[in-house]
């Protein structure tokens, strides 16, 4: 018996798209550990963790698992090899009670047709015990709360034998009371001999649980560690760092008046968690204002409630000194508030229509583009190619589909309309992920023009070298709140951004309350 | 993929759809033909896959039938606007089926306006088909705001319409309406002034209908391809949340999208009541709905081609017929083969992986045209 559930060695992933998702990563967990798998969104974390559950397959490397090579092809072989998957996002069908999901593609059965309750019930109630992962069988899914649904996800992978577990970001969704008990049930199945990946970029939970770390970024294994020899500093210098530093060349800021007014804005989500707690800040006239933070620490939520998709439970928000809470998108645009979405294929563009009809989405009742009833066609074809051209989209046409331009140009066309109807706020949300870099640079410089010129920018983005290099100031959000504010971004470090960001150092609210410019 | 290429894929698909529907339906009516032997069997398929193929079109002797012609572009009118009105409510992605109730109400609002309303010329006959029109406007109002507001399938909604709009003109029928001098259950004769006139006499009733069908087809695709409203439903269709993030009225567009399509149901009810008959006799509900989806589907949801599916419809209809009557193949067999057809066509994955081997060309394609602008 190898002293080790799984190796993965030297595992390089490209898609088809030609990302490079892993390059060269070394991965091994011994068996009866609790392993952390850390990064930054983007590391390869997910990528790995999918090789690993047999969702896609390396493009070289090998992987063994109990000291024996595998071909893991599918999700079926790695849960023959004792292997299993608790997702992020559960995977329950709600409208069927716990043991009917428990039991889900291997139920048993009565003579063979009908599938016998009863026994389903009684297993998992067996296991339920068994584990001491308390679970009500006969509930039905979606009555349940949050941190069972979990018990039930981690029940469900043991019935099927699992033996080694990986963990998505088991605690993202829990609160408080919920990720103590799961982090006792976890350490009581482990002194079983159960081992488990747990894939987080929480600290505090990482030094609570782990006995072990891989550290990933961009695509590389920045080393195995033992949690008892590293320090929060020295997880958070290797998790967060940047590779290349483009320099942007851009004026000082000179900002004026407020724009956004945002004070005490608080939001407790669906499962009862608080996202957002007493976040106030202010933007100003001719500011970029950056906003860094691990994902899931409130950045979401607060584009949410600036650009009208949900309402905060408390606080007040203001544009040019208008209260904007509970107005809808259209009275937000009209009042030239631009949004540069961060998932852009749901709300940025529509995939299968043109260009053309995705730049004229925002303004499609606007008397330019309209001669009475109908459009006219000659101003939109103007408008259409003169944005193509300034915003140089590569694409053959106008009416080309713009499902079929690659990310970087859809990205464009998304700027481009956004930009162009005269804002006096734009927030742009991740407005470069996942592009090629000629327009990740040309989108940036546009940003920085924008302010330049006027408008308030605020700047939502998970990758650092983008909010510290094109920020005039910088606010940093961990657990919902305003950990820091920087005035100045020249003088910050790649280290001192880091502690924040994991929420190893928090400013005075003194200092943070600079941000409200009072 | 290029537009030639599109245009190329579409016809083959259309053809070997088409051929092997044909086969399909050639199988059918050999294994139900009547016939001693094989030889003769064969020979019976044969003439009744040709009765089907050409008799729309063609006499007996083998010359052009001009009425037959005009029987086939009759057959059009009543699915060409099921078929706009589908057309609309699908652009918007709001699967309303309610055209076939739609098209009834509007026929039989028509008729008691042109039984009873004393109006001058061809005002009433103007006025009764409106009415048709903005009484079923009104009524697809139900599933529409139950949709919009509350969130209501209107698939549901609007299929159990259909049956209590049936009931409802029937029990009027019934209790108050029928003409008590006849044996069946039909209204008082229209007004003379209400009729629409005949494009041709031949007893086709092949009326003026179809012209105002013609233009309201341009009317339609101009309000959809060139109107903020139609851009507004075919960007819901395609995707709402970008729609709502856009700051278009979503609700709205839900909501106008199935009135309108139900107005153009309704109008066409009434269309196709005052230009073919002269009393109101429907007692089920008349089937124009449901080949209106059809035609939806085969047009792309693009009314300028509704005429064409329209006409592929009613030829196909007509040619089942003519064969069921004079080659002697069961009237049910008519069904599936039109079903066959239907399928073939609709079935999204039909000769999906030669349109892939397309698209990967007309890729390849333009990265060498690209490279060697490039180079130069």
């Amino acid at each position: 018996m190898s002293e080790y559930a799984i190796q993965m060695k030297a595992i390089t992933k490209v898609y088809p798209n030609g990302t490079m998702a892993n390059q060269d990563v070394d991965f091994n967990v011994k068996v009866g550990e609790i392993h952390a798998l850390m990064g930054e969104n983007g590391a390869g974390k997910s990528t790995l963790m999918k090789m690993l559950f047999g969702l896609e397959q390396p493009t070289s490397g090998e992987i063994l698992i109990n000291g024996q090579p595998t071909n893991l092809s599918s999700p079926t072989v790695a849960i023959s090899k004792g292997i299993g998957m608790v997702h992020q996002h559960f995977m329950l069908v709600p409208s069927l009670t716990v043991a009917e999901n428990m039991v889900l593609g291997m139920a048993p059965t009565k003579s063979g047709i009908m599938i016998d309750y009863k026994k389903a019930v009684a297993i998992t109630e067996e296991y339920s015990q068994k584990f001491n992962l308390p679970v009500n069988a006969n509930a039905k899914v979606m009555d349940i709360p949050v941190g069972m649904k979990q018990k039930v996800e981690i029940l469900k992978a043991l019935v099927r034998g699992a033996k080694i577990l990986i963990l998505d970001e088991p605690t993202a969704v829990l609160t408080t009371q919920e990720i103590q008990d799961l982090f006792a049930e976890l350490k009581e199945l482990k002194k079983q001999g159960y081992t488990f990946i747990f894939i987080s970029h929480k600290l505090n939970e990482i030094m609570d649980i782990t006995d072990r770390m891989t550290i990933l970024r961009g695509g590389r294994s920045m080393g195995i560690y033992e949690t008892k020899d590293v320090t929060p500093e020295e997880i958070s210098r290797l998790m967060v760092g940047r590779d290349v530093v483009l320099k942007m060349e851009k004026e000082e800021a000179r900002p004026t008046d407020e724009v956004l007014r945002v004070r005490d804005v608080e939001y407790v989500n669906e499962w009862g968690k608080k996202m957002l707690n007493k976040v106030s800040f202010s933007l100003r006239k001719g500011e970029i204002l950056g906003i860094a933070g691990v994902e899931g620490n409130g950045q979401k939520e607060l584009v949410d409630m600036l650009f009208g998709f949900n309402h905060p439970n408390a606080g007040t928000i203001s544009v040019n000194g208008e209260n904007i809470i509970g107005l809808n998108q259209r009275e937000l645009r009209e009042k030239h508030i631009s949004l540069v979405p961060e998932d852009r294929m749901l709300y940025g563009i529509a995939a299968d229509a043109t260009i053309e009809e995705n730049l004229i989405s925002d303004r499609s009742g606007s008397k330019e583009l309209n001669n009475g009833v109908l459009f006219n066609m000659g101003a939109i074809h103007r408008m259409s190619d003169d944005l193509i051209r300034d915003y140089t989209v590569l694409c053959k046409s106008r009416s080309q589909k713009i499902g079929s331009l690659s990310g970087g140009n859809i990205q464009k066309v998304v700027v481009a309309r956004e930009f162009s109807n005269d804002p006096v706020l734009i927030i742009a949300d991740q407005p470069t992920r996942g592009i090629d870099v000629g327009a990740t640079e040309f989108i940036r410089k546009k940003l920085v023009e924008l302010s330049r010129s006027g408008i308030a920018v605020l700047l939502i983005s998970a990758d650092l070298n983008e909010v510290m290099e094109l920020s005039d100031s910088l606010m940093i959000m961990h657990g919902g709140e305003i950990a820091a504010y920087f005035e100045d971004t020249r003088e910050l470090s790649d280290e001192l951004m880091g502690k924040y960001m994991l929420g190893i150092e928090h400013q005075s609210p003194e200092e943070i309350r600079r941000v409200c410019h009072e | 993929m290029s537009k030639k290429n599109s245009i190329k894929f579409t016809l083959i698909r259309g053809i070997a759809a088409l051929a092997i529907a044909l086969l399909v339906a050639f199988i059918l009516i050999f294994v139900s033909a009547a016939g001693e032997n094989f030889g003769e069997k064969l020979s019976n398929s044969i003439a009744a896959l040709r009765e089907m193929l050409v008799s729309p079109l063609f006499k007996k002797n083998g010359s052009f039938s001009s009425r037959n012609l005009s029987v086939v572009l009759a057959g059009t009118i009543p699915i060409m606007f099921t078929g706009l009105a589908t057309c609309i409510m699908f652009s918007a992605n709001q699967f309303n089926l309610g055209a076939e109730g739609g098209i009834m109400l509007g026929a039989f609002v028509t008729a008691l306006v042109a039984v009873y309303w004393k109006l001058p010329g061809p005002l009433l006959m103007v006025v009764a088909v409106l009415a048709g029109g903005i009484a079923v406007a009104l009524v697809m109002l139900i599933p529409a705001v139950l949709k919009a507001k509350l969130g209501v399938s209107e698939m549901v909604n609007s299929l159990m319409l259909n049956y209590v709009i049936m009931y409802l003109i029937g029990f009027l029928m019934n209790s108050y309406l029928a003409d008590t001098s006849k044996g069946i259950t039909q209204t008082y004769p229209f007004q003379e002034n209400a009729m629409i006139p005949q494009l041709v006499e031949n007893g086709s009733r092949l009326s003026w209908g179809f012209v105002v069908g013609l233009i309201i087809v341009v009317l339609c695709w101009f309000f959809m391809y060139r109107t903020k409203w139609g851009y507004g439903i075919r960007m819901t269709g395609l995707n709402q949340p970008f729609v709502m993030y856009s700051g278009m009225n979503v609700a709205l567009i839900v909501i106008l999208a199935q009135v309108l399509g139900g107005f153009l149901a309704g109008f066409g009810g009434g269309i196709e009541m005052l230009g073919r008959y002269n009393v109101y006799n429907w007692k089920a509900l008349p089937g124009y709905g449901w080949t209106g989806i059809t035609v939806a589907i085969l047009a792309g949801n693009n009314p300028i081609y509704v005429p064409l599916a329209a006409l592929f419809m009613s030829y196909l209809t007509q040619g089942c017929s003519l064969m069921s009557t004079n080659a002697n193949v069961p009237a049910q067999m008519i069904s599936i083969i039109q079903a066959v057809i239907f399928l073939l066509f609709a079935a999204k994955q039909f000769l999906a992986g030669y349109r892939q081997k397309l698209v990967v060309r007309s890729a390849q394609e333009e990265r060498a045209a690209l490279e060697k602008g490039g180079n130069k």
